[in-house]
């Protein structure tokens, strides 16, 4: 594929894949900006080939994925996965939700698979193969996910009822 | 379930309007940084000239046709000549000091 189609398919999907690289580095802008930019580069230097015209999306958000992960464990930030993930609950939680800080108290797989069915519409099996997962792993960190989402939003929202 | 389903739709769909008053950065410029092909040609051209130079068998001046024989001889008045002999090649030859070892 040539040089110029090449951006122009990143330029049309530049928007959601600045949103990506935002959820995949936990919500921060710089470090979205600099994995974006890198992903770029990976693609448009060659070193990433779309073999699949018809998978551009998802080709796209696996690079920007592993982008993300590769400054993650370099900055020390890369949590590793795991379903028992849970991070301590912190003592001065703002009473308003805060939809990004809800997020990023799931595990890293969960939090992934609903933000790619739900935010970026796509289906389990799109997000497992992003994830390079089974379809069932990928249902079951869905599953569990959703969950854990609800019955996070219930206490944030029972905790704001409550003026906390 | 659907319950669930509801709400965390919910859930992104105010995620998602609260995005859109995100500042999306612009495209970034994007230099593509082209193969530097004029070091392997460099390379190449040297690796060449460097043959060449190597293989490059060097002149061998021919030897003259003939060979021009300057030889001092005593004639018959017994007086000292020079003779002077134009050959293809020297058949004899005859060192200059060799007197020395015969008449000494």
């Amino acid at each position: 594929m040539k040089h110029s189609e090449l951006e122009n398919i990143l330029k049309n999907y530049h928007r959601e894949a600045f949103l990506w690289s935002r959820q995949c580095c936990g919500f921060e802008d710089e470090l979205a900006k600099d994995v974006l930019q890198q992903s770029y580069l990976k693609i448009l230097e060659g070193k990433a080939k779309l073999r699949y015209p018809e998978k551009v999306k998802l080709w796209l958000f696996s690079i920007i994925r592993f982008t993300a992960i590769d400054e993650l464990r370099k900055n020390g930030k890369w949590l590793p996965i795991d379903d028992s993930f849970d991070l301590v609950e912190e003592e001065n939680e703002e009473v308003e939700m805060d939809y990004q800080k809800l997020l990023m108290r799931l595990s890293p797989m969960q939090r992934e698979v609903l933000l790619m069915v739900f935010y970026h519409q796509m289906t389990i099996a799109e997000a497992a193969e992003i994830l390079q997962i089974g379809l069932g792993t990928a249902r079951t960190h869905y599953e569990r996910g959703k969950k854990k989402l609800k019955e996070l939003i219930e206490t944030s929202q029972t905790e704001a009822e409550n003026g906390k | 379930m659907e319950n669930e389903d509801d709400l965390i739709k919910g859930f992104f769909k105010d995620l998602i309007r609260q995005d859109e008053s995100l500042s999306i950065p612009e495209f970034p410029e994007t230099k593509v940084k082209s193969f530097p092909w004029w070091i392997p040609t460099g390379i190449a051209a040297s690796f060449i000239l460097g043959a060449f130079l190597l293989f490059q068998r060097p002149e061998v001046p021919e030897a003259p046709a003939d060979v021009i024989i300057i030889s001092l001889q005593e004639n018959e008045n017994h007086e000292q000549e020079i003779l002077i002999e134009e050959k293809a090649y020297i058949d004899i030859w005859e060192s200059s000091t060799s007197s020395l070892l015969t008449e000494f």
